[in-house]
């Protein structure tokens, strides 16, 4: 059989990457470049007249108390889904992990939230905490005898986009603790058994250690969906109010843009976005091995 | 052979149906009319069609204002816009500065050459608001103002008159009060009144009382430089709406309508401020409830000017870069429209205003009115509203952004974060920079 000689035909693995990197440059390098040179100019809607500006754009956001208002809301978002999204979702594989009957029927009932769309889950979850007819007040006032105002009051709307983005996510989230948690041979558990580890033990020092590289890899994937998957569930919920106080960036940008006409500060914003998320990447690329602990 | 046969019928084929083409001007209709609405549209459109064979309209629905006018301005640059677009009222200066639209009068007289047609047709305050710079620039279309509704059965139970509804700021707040019904353990049973925040009807309280929302004449003696939202008419309703709410006597239903209207319909608030285009809506809701719907002008501080009603809704504009031909095809249909058959079938079924004279007196002569008197009370408001620029609604570049300003600072001071004062101070000097900016861009 004769071999195939690869040095010869130098073209081959790049005629085999092409599909991909023209699609990278068509779908994602090309309009981020147009990004960042639409973000230098103030253009007027129906793009009749523009204007150069420089960066301008950038320093009017970075002194413009919303925008900063908004990026404080965005990390504090970030912050307590992840939090509590992985803590939850943690708990609940462990829960699903067990060999119990029908123990697939609820890992799927688990799964179901990441499967519809985020409008759905929005509309749902503003059926849910309707102030009037909703399940959520029924069994608040059943129990406490309090009534929540969900969506006009700034704080606990801004919890009502964390609950509703932590239940969406939450079956991404399992699925992979409980591959994790599979992952981990069960002869570690055992030998720790034989030497008299209780079970809190062995959770906090040998399930958490070994999950390290799934919780690294989730909580990348959070902070990514976050801040982008978040938008149909802040659109349909409370569309950024009241008071801005669920005005997280991916929405700002969106209404900069298609309500306000401006794709100039538009695409500034979105530039400072895909900034954010390139160093998110290096991080999870340049740490992401390192300082996991690995099997 | 074969081949040679086989050409000549395919360029057959082309020749054919190229000809039919030319016999039949295709036009492309955007709007933003779902639900039920959208059915009225389509109604209207069919008729069109089925009414001659020269033009052949296409009707498609793109969504919600915002989004027909995020469509249009993507099918601009590609070049592949529609022919006729419905954009909402506070979209008419950026239309207008758009430099891709042809004003509706150059289209009838100048391109179709229509000189039958009468411009004096339409309702004055109607086409007080779409004429800029003396000429009429879009088709007016659906056109909606707000009124008050209310619960008749509520009012006679806290032992008002039904037949009286609040005229002055002080009212709606003493008839709410008495309104309110409060459980022993301190939850509201039903509130006096309710509201959604929507921009809008700041704007329309602020033309209640005779102000302007913007200098230069709202925007139309000169392009507007200065918001005078932070001035006394704002501000004072910004305050009365937090007193209420404050108060327990009127129900935050958050942004947006659908809160307030809920809330209304199932009886967990007595009275609501709404567009005339609910009217049936309500009615028919009122009437599986139980209850007896009425409807009043809205109020105003006593110590106001009196005001009136800005027209609210969307309009038809033509976008001008289309051949002459597919142009005057585009004037036959939207003159059609605006005719009285037309303009009464859509009132009827859609609970917008008819935007011609003719079509009002048929309604009137057809005891339609009599036997509809909440529509009536739409009618009067808007005929009784006073001929001045505050009435005639601000022309303001940015409107789609300073609604959002200011339905942000009314969450603000309800929130209580702000004074309405404060609140208002803030929000006039977001818009004054979106002016700015808009003008810098739009000389």
């Amino acid at each position: 059989m004769q071999k195939l000689n690869y040095r010869s035909h130098s073209l081959v693995p790049y005629l085999l990457l092409s599909p991909t990197f023209i699609v990278l440059l068509l779908f994602l390098y090309w309009p981020s470049i147009n990004s960042v040179f639409l973000s230098l100019f103030k253009q007027a809607p129906f793009g009749r007249k523009r204007i150069f500006v420089g960066i301008q754009n950038y320093i009017n956001l970075f002194q413009d108390p919303a925008y900063l208002n908004s990026l404080l809301r965005s990390t504090l978002f970030i912050i307590f889904t992840i939090t509590i999204g992985l803590v939850f979702s943690l708990l609940l594989a462990v829960i699903l992990n067990q060999n119990l009957k029908g123990i697939k029927f609820y890992r799927v009932i688990f799964f179901i939230p990441y499967a519809i769309s985020p409008t759905v889950a929005g509309s749902l979850w503003v059926f849910l905490l309707n102030p009037v007819a909703g399940q959520v007040n029924y069994l608040l006032d059943l129990a406490f005898n309090i009534q929540v105002n969900w969506l006009t009051n700034s704080f606990f709307a801004f919890l009502a986009i964390i609950i509703a983005t932590v239940w969406k996510n939450m079956g991404f989230n399992i699925i992979f603790f409980l591959a994790g948690l599979q992952a981990i041979p069960d002869s570690v558990y055992e030998s720790a058994e034989i030497d008299g580890a209780g079970a809190i033990t062995i959770f906090k020092d040998i399930t958490i250690p070994l999950l390290s590289p799934t919780t690294f890899y989730l909580i990348i994937m959070n902070i990514i969906f976050s801040v982008f998957e978040s938008f149909g569930i802040v659109d349909i919920m409370t569309q950024g109010g009241p008071a801005d106080s669920t005005n997280i960036v991916i929405y700002k940008l969106y209404r900069e843009m298609f309500i306000n006409f401006r794709p100039g500060i538009a695409a500034a914003q979105s530039v400072i976005l895909l900034t954010l998320v390139i160093i998110v990447t290096i991080f999870h690329f340049k740490y992401g091995s390192n300082n996991v602990h690995y099997q | 052979m074969k081949k040679t046969v086989l050409l000549v019928l395919v360029s057959l084929c082309f020749i054919v149906s190229f000809s039919a083409a030319a016999e039949e001007v295709t036009i492309d209709f955007w709007h933003a009319m779902g639900g039920h609405n959208l059915e009225v549209v389509n109604t209207l459109v069919e008729e069109f069609n089925g009414s001659q064979d020269q033009v052949e309209v296409k009707a498609q629905y793109t969504g919600s204002y915002n989004d027909t006018l995020t469509k249009t301005q993507s099918a601009v640059q590609t070049g592949t816009a529609p022919h006729i677009i419905q954009i909402y009222e506070i979209g008419t200066q950026m239309m207008l500065d758009s430099g891709i639209i042809m004003p509706i009068e150059d289209l009838g007289k100048e391109v179709a050459g229509d000189n039958s047609f009468d411009w004096d047709k339409f309702l004055v305050p109607v086409s007080n608001y779409y004429t800029i710079d003396g000429k009429l620039n879009s088709m007016p279309f659906n056109s909606s103002t707000p009124i008050l509704y209310y619960d008749r059965d509520a009012f006679e139970e806290a032992g008002l008159d039904p037949n009286r509804p609040p005229q002055t700021f002080a009212e709606l707040k003493e008839y709410a009060r008495k309104l309110t019904i409060k459980n022993d353990d301190g939850t509201v049973e039903r509130y006096g009144f309710t509201l959604g925040i929507v921009g809008w009807f700041v704007e329309q309280m602020v033309a209640n009382q005779d102000a302007t929302l913007v200098n230069n004449d709202n925007g139309r003696s000169a392009r507007a430089t200065a918001s005078n939202l932070n001035e006394e008419a704002a501000v004072r309703f910004v305050k009365l709406w937090k007193e209420m709410v404050d108060e327990g006597i009127m129900l935050n239903p958050g942004r947006g309508w659908d809160g307030a209207n809920q809330a209304f319909s199932s009886g967990r608030a007595a009275m609501l401020i709404e567009s005339t285009s609910s009217v049936a809506g309500f009615t028919e809701n009122a009437e599986a409830a139980g209850f007896e719907l009425g409807t009043g002008f809205l109020p105003r501080p006593a110590a106001a000017n009196r005001g009136g009603v800005i027209i609210g809704g969307a309009s038809l504009w033509t976008i001008a870069d289309h051949p002459e031909e597919e142009l005057k095809a585009t004037w036959e249909f939207l003159k059609w429209l605006s005719e009285e058959e037309q303009q009464v079938y859509w009132f009827e079924n859609t609970g917008y205003f008819p935007v011609t004279k003719a079509a009002v007196e048929r309604e009137m002569n057809n005891k339609f009115f009599a036997e509809n008197p909440n529509y009536l009370t739409a009618f009067l408001q808007l005929l009784l509203s006073k001929k001045a620029v505050s009435t005639q609604g601000a022309l303001i570049g940015t409107f789609p952004e300073v609604r959002q300003i200011v339905e942000e600072s009314v969450e603000k001071t309800l929130e209580g974060n702000m004074t309405p004062q404060a609140a208002m101070d803030e929000a006039a000097e977001r818009v004054n920079k979106s002016l700015k900016e808009y003008n810098q861009l739009n000389e």
